[in-house]
């Protein structure tokens, strides 16, 4: 049921997900990374679901985000784990929520608040799954707005 | 019809490993026996037994089998399970039985193995209990739930300025207090220098910035105060509680503007019980909260309300938190310490109050204490609940 990889270079659980929101893991298989709109409210919001969290609705529509967002804090996982990596909380540029995060980087290039982007990995045929970095062109872009 | 409650006795059994030689619901027998000696009255004079999920999905029927082995016929039972503030809620739901009077002596009790369930650090174990993430976070949160506490401590440390050495100190304070309670699992002298020393786990979070999954039973005996006045001369009674929710569970992913250095749910739950004691935070004289990782001995206190945030990286340093300052805390050693049976730990929590409020608690004991304040939490501070209890005449 739940399977440990054992691949070196990622480390994964099974998600056990369900039907309403297969929408959101088939995005990533596309490279999307995908979140739910009420189709009567109009809300948008993550973590994926199957019903409205704002009018319990079940009429629901997806829309494609920016892939950008911040870095709210990270931790290197050395615990249970062939080889240390990085699990990272990112503020999703949109405003409406958070994911929680495999970040692909060395903790030296870690800052909070940083920019980061969405990435997106074939972990096996049937599960790809999303991981963020740091969001480096963007970096550069804002700092040369600044100048 | 409300009616006024006390803790008139308690038991407890060392916090440690308890093989196969003893089953949950006989250790519970053991707790259940010396809180009743401790009160002073016979197994016959209790109407009602609460207790928390002893992890062997008996669907609360361990209820039976412990009035079977107590030969009583309660008028009231539950198991009750909130996650870690189970214990907490068991006694509310004890307090409450008796001030409504369908109950006049209920035992709340708690009894688990928890090392065996979960090795040696709390909750950790590669999937275990994963249905309490959302699928989106599922595939990568293999290590239980220090992940979470981690990142609220590296958040805490870009926010206030606090470092690893701050932490330490949270962990070395417990470790000087639990060296004199008799029910503690770790007490060994350490260092801030040892905890930093300590094998990383989840960085900024080494093993001794962790609680350990260790087993544990206890018990304390509440009555109306009608019977806490003919049974005890040292009634403690319970003067306020608050019990907060937050729309959450462990990192909040739901909208992006909650803080995870700030915990809404401990600050409204003190706020409650506050007010329903009719106290301000500064007449609280000890408190044991309840933080399963180092970086929340920092938080909570500014939570609760004795510090603004941020103040604690100074006041971890300064003694503001040990005994003789501004408000001792864990003063038995808490999670970190103590051990951390969670289905019980707000039962260790209790009694560590009441040995406080009595004037037993010998070493650590704080000079004169007579209102003292426990907090439990479930999840990440999603969920908490606050007691205080006051020293009756
Ligand atoms: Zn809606």
């Amino acid at each position: 049921m739940i399977k440990l990889s054992s691949q070196p270079e990622i480390i994964y659980l099974q998600p056990k997900n369900h039907e309403p929101t297969l929408k959101f893991w088939e995005g990533l298989k596309n490279r999307k990374l995908l979140a739910p709109r009420c189709g009567d409210c109009g809300e948008i919001f993550f973590p994926p679901r199957g019903f409205c969290p704002k009018c319990l609705s079940e009429n629901i529509e997806w829309v494609e985000l920016s892939g950008k967002g911040k870095l709210h804090s990270w931790t290197e996982i050395h615990y249970l784990t062939p080889k240390p990596y990085i699990l990272g909380v990112i503020d999703l540029a949109e405003g409406i929520g958070r994911m929680i995060s495999r970040i692909e980087a060395e903790h030296k290039e870690l800052k909070i608040d940083m920019p980061m982007k969405v990435d997106f990995i074939d972990v096996s045929d049937k599960l790809t799954l999303f991981i963020w970095r740091p969001d480096k062109v963007d970096s550069k872009h804002q700092k040369s707005e600044s100048f | 019809m409300s009616r006024r409650v006390a803790i008139i006795g308690y038991g407890c059994l060392k916090i440690g490993k308890y093989g196969s030689e003893v089953s949950e619901n006989e250790l519970s027998i053991r707790a259940i026996k010396l809180a009743l000696e401790d009160a002073g009255i016979s197994k016959e004079d209790v109407n009602g037994l609460v207790t928390t999920p002893n992890y062997l999905l008996t669907l609360g029927l361990q209820l039976s089998v412990v009035s079977e082995y107590l030969r009583i016929s309660p008028r009231v039972a539950a198991e009750i399970a909130c996650g870690g503030i189970a214990g907490g809620l068991a006694l509310k739901h004890a307090m409450n039985e008796i001030a409504l009077g369908h109950a006049d002596i209920v035992v709340c009790y708690g009894s688990v193995k928890e090392s065996i369930r979960f090795k040696n650090i709390a909750l950790v174990e590669p999937g275990m209990g994963i249905e309490i993430y959302d699928p989106t976070t599922q595939p990568y949160a293999v290590a239980g739930v220090i992940w979470a506490y981690a990142c609220s401590g590296r958040r805490y440390m870009y926010e206030y300025g606090a470092t690893e050495e701050h932490f330490a100190a949270a962990c070395v304070r417990n470790r000087n207090n639990a060296r004199h309670n008799p029910w503690a699992a770790f007490t060994t002298p350490i260092t801030i220098e040892d905890v930093l020393k300590s094998p990383i786990l989840c960085s900024p979070l080494k093993l001794l910035d962790c609680s350990a999954a260790r087993d544990g039973a206890a018990a304390v005996v509440l009555a109306s105060e009608k019977k806490a006045r003919k049974i005890t001369d040292t009634p403690i009674y319970i003067v306020g509680v608050g019990e907060h929710h937050d729309n959450s569970s462990f990192i909040p992913t739901d909208r992006c503007d909650k803080p995870i250095t700030s915990f809404v749910a401990a600050r409204e739950a003190a706020q409650r019980a506050l007010k329903m004691a009719k106290v301000s935070v500064d007449d609280i004289d000890v408190a044991e909260l309840y933080a399963p990782f180092s970086p929340q001995e920092l938080m909570l206190p500014e939570d609760i309300g004795w510090f603004k945030k941020g103040e604690m990286v100074k006041a971890i340093m300064d003694g503001s938190t040990e005994i003789g300052g501004k408000i001792p805390i864990n003063t038995d050693g808490g999670l970190l310490s103590r051990g951390h049976p969670a289905m019980v730990t707000p039962i260790y929590e209790t009694i560590s109050i009441v040995r406080q409020l009595r004037g037993e608690s010998g070493k650590v004991q704080v000079d004169g204490a007579e209102i003292g304040l426990i907090h439990c939490e479930g999840g990440m501070l999603n969920n908490c609940i606050v007691f205080i209890f006051r020293r009756g005449d």
